[in-house]
């Protein structure tokens, strides 16, 4: 009888699992394998596979761009981490204050980028920041300014893509900092105010630790996500100017696709893989993943 | 009962076969569908794409058109191939020669004597056998667009066929351009590695040069090392530089098209474009300026039907009828370019069209030795992509164009096996 339980217990296991299990397989699973095999290849994307051994490897080891690209990817994901998690909670501070009007409206409205498409936020950038025919050059003309060099200078162009993409994240991680601020106890809030808590006592000494896990989920998140951009880089800067926003992601691409070397491309993502995930290792580690 | 059954399944068998010669039959009657994958997002004046819909019209089949760019053909051809889902018919530059054996040979449906023969040489860029796996359809040549107003403005007399300018003239009078030319820029340049090319072979520079069966790499010549830096000083003195330096996906026919730039180097598949949306300011082609010789690129995109296509047929008997004189009249005047057809050329009815296109035809004598060298070696298979990336740099400032030109010279020597001349 007990077998019969037990046995029951395990296939309904299993139907539970078995469509995530799909899922993760079909597309996590199974080209994690084709790609740990193609990074010992010279496969072109077609025709020509060739077993090569570590030759890959020991090319990416060797290989300048490789590191100055994901020196790059680094420092503009250090660049941009901090305004991908305040400039959220900040907002979402705001629309679930009892003292400010519009909220639903103001929510609507940080929240509408979110959900553009990467291709429309980098034509709306451009719109924007074209050196040429932008609007903010305009406005700095109209003003008797000189206009930027946004498309030149490597420091504006990368400012330019960390604007675009916390414009476009900012509605979606405001979003879970208010799921996070609505599960504080009110109680809490009370308490403070009775003991003469100011307002920036009460935010920096209750808000801030009760809000430790959504921080940690928006602080994981938005570093994977600095880490993997790509199509904002496309749509904007195309990893210009020189190289200087060619970030890992666009270097993979540029070599697997446009050069159609998927062997070496392999290589690189599966090293850049174990290096993404020691960074998110490291995150949980520090943060203790998120606990209080 | 086993009879009955052995006779129903027969019948059953036979009405099958029937059903099914039936089907195929009407298939073959009807109107057939042609997929057609195009490399770019045609305009209602496209060329090409007008050409087929009166083809369509005609024969009454039905046209299925997608756009895929030149840069994502190269990961969607494959997969496509792979899937077998190809499209019946494709404009390319680069598939064909790529993957040769995805292509029908042509040779066997056309007899390739009726194109022009630098047309084939250039856009089927046959060099390994004698199979022609696409047929030419734009035949296009790099040249340079003026701002006429722009030249009043500034005292300028465009050069002319017999008279052009000097590359110390060019630069000269876009910084004219520049300050008294009412323009932004006195000159701008399609971030495109053949028009920077056009300088390097007019300099007498070369990328690769001929050694016996095999080639050198001499693309870092001090000649190119001159060159690439003359056209970083002329991005730093009157060129928008973000276009060559990277950093936008700014289009510099925008600027032209604007009004803001005094010259303009791209090529002849955009006059049709200028002729329909310039009309704020005059415009003409003058002749590309001379170095130590004059240079333009040739090139141009073909017509390919892939040999796993499921309406091949179709797609040919759509090309039977493209490459007849009249139709392919029409369609040359319709995209008011260079014809690859023997004995069929554009004739403009308007005198300012009739002058450019003498232009653009003087154009066509400049293509040089040392370009049909450096195509034959197929180089571009290896690192394009390395060589764009090197010039961006080199422009930018972040590399010398010694040390840029250096360094891409090394990959490709290790890339394609040939040796480094310099």
């Amino acid at each position: 009888m007990k077998t019969r339980y037990v046995k029951r217990h395990v296939r309904a296991f299993w139907l539970f699992v078995a469509p995530c299990l799909l899922l993760f397989s079909t597309f996590f699973l199974i080209p994690l394998g084709l790609s740990v095999g193609f990074s010992f290849t010279n496969y072109d994307g077609w025709k020509v596979m060739n077993f090569i051994g570590l030759a890959n490897y020991k090319e990416l080891f060797a290989d300048t761009k490789f590191y100055q690209s994901l020196g790059r990817t680094f420092a503009y994901t250090l660049f941009s981490l901090p305004f991908k998690v305040i400039i959220p909670l900040l907002i979402a501070s705001l629309v679930t204050s009892k003292r400010v009007k519009i909220k639903a409206l103001a929510r609507t409205l940080t929240y509408i980028p979110s959900l553009l498409s990467a291709l429309v936020v980098g034509i709306t950038i451009n719109w924007m920041f074209s050196a040429e025919y932008g609007l903010v050059n305009y406005v700095i003309q109209v003003l008797g300014g000189t206009p930027l060099q946004w498309a030149l200078n490597p420091k504006l162009a990368t400012f330019v893509i960390s604007f675009a993409s916390n414009w476009a994240s900012t509605g979606f991680y405001m979003v879970i900092f208010i799921g996070g601020l609505n599960n504080i106890p009110q109680e809490m809030y009370e308490a403070a105010a009775i003991d003469g808590s100011t307002t920036m006592q009460t935010f920096l000494r209750i808000t801030i630790p009760m809000l430790a896990p959504t921080t940690f989920l928006v602080t994981l998140l938005s570093t994977v996500n600095l880490l993997k951009e790509y199509a904002l880089v496309q749509g904007i800067t195309q990893g210009g100017p020189g190289l200087n926003t060619t970030f890992i992601i666009q270097f993979i691409f540029d070599k697997g696709f446009n050069q159609m070397q998927y062997g070496y491309a392999s290589a690189i993502s599966l090293v850049v893989m174990v290096v993404f995930a020691f960074i998110a290792f490291v995150q949980f580690k520090f943060s203790n993943g998120g606990d209080r | 009962m086993k009879k009955v059954s052995t006779i129903l399944l027969m019948v059953l068998l036979l009405s099958s076969m029937v059903f099914a010669a039936g089907t195929k039959e009407a298939a073959s009657t009807g109107p057939q569908v042609l997929k057609v994958m195009l490399s770019e997002e045609p305009s209602s004046e496209d060329a090409l794409l007008n050409t087929m819909k009166q083809w369509a019209a005609e024969t009454g089949n039905i046209l299925d058109v997608m756009v895929i760019p030149y840069e994502d053909q190269l990961t969607k051809f494959p997969l496509m191939a792979r899937n077998n889902d190809l499209p019946d018919l494709l404009t390319t530059t680069r598939l064909s020669r790529l993957y040769p054996d995805e292509f029908l040979d042509m040779t066997e449906y056309f007899d390739m004597s009726i194109f022009e023969k630098m047309a084939v040489e250039i856009i089927v860029q046959d060099y390994k056998s004698s199979k022609k796996p696409i047929l030419p359809q734009q035949f296009t040549i790099t040249n340079v667009y003026y701002n006429k107003d722009a030249f009043a403005r500034a005292g300028l007399t465009a050069p002319t066929v017999e008279k052009p300018w000097t590359f110390e003239e060019l630069e000269k009078n876009a910084i004219l351009l520049k300050e008294k030319g009412g323009v932004k820029y006195g000159m701008a340049m399609d971030a495109s590695r053949a028009r920077y090319d056009n300088l390097m072979y007019a300099h007498g520079g070369s990328m690769v040069e001929k050694d016996g069966a095999s080639f050198n790499v001499t693309i870092n010549s001090p000649q190119n090392i001159a060159t690439l830096q003359k056209f970083i000083d002329w991005n730093n003195k009157f060129m928008p530089k973000a276009i060559w330096a990277g950093g936008t996906t700014d289009n510099p026919a925008d600027y032209f098209k604007n009004g803001d730039v005094g010259i303009y180097f791209s090529g002849s598949w955009n006059y049709n474009s200028f002729y329909n949306q310039i009309k704020n300011f005059k415009w003409g082609v003058m002749p590309s300026p001379v170095g130590k010789s004059a240079s333009a690129i040739l090139g141009g995109s073909g017509l390919g039907v892939p040999a796993k296509a499921k309406n091949k047929d179709v797609a040919i008997s759509f090309l039977k009828w493209f490459y007849t004189k009249e139709n392919f009249q029409q369609y040359l005047n319709r995209d008011k370019g260079l014809s690859s057809l023997v004995g069929v050329t554009y004739s403009p009815s308007d005198a300012q069209v009739a002058e450019d296109y003498k232009v653009l035809q003087s154009e066509v004598g400049k293509v040089t030795y040392a370009f049909s060298v450096d195509e034959s070696s197929m180089w571009r298979n290896y690192y394009d992509n390395e060589y764009r990336d090197a010039m961006k740099q080199a422009v930018n400032g972040d590399l010398t164009a010694a040390k840029a030109l250096n360094d891409f010279a090394a990959l490709l020597s290790k890339k394609s096996g040939w040796g480094l001349k310099y």
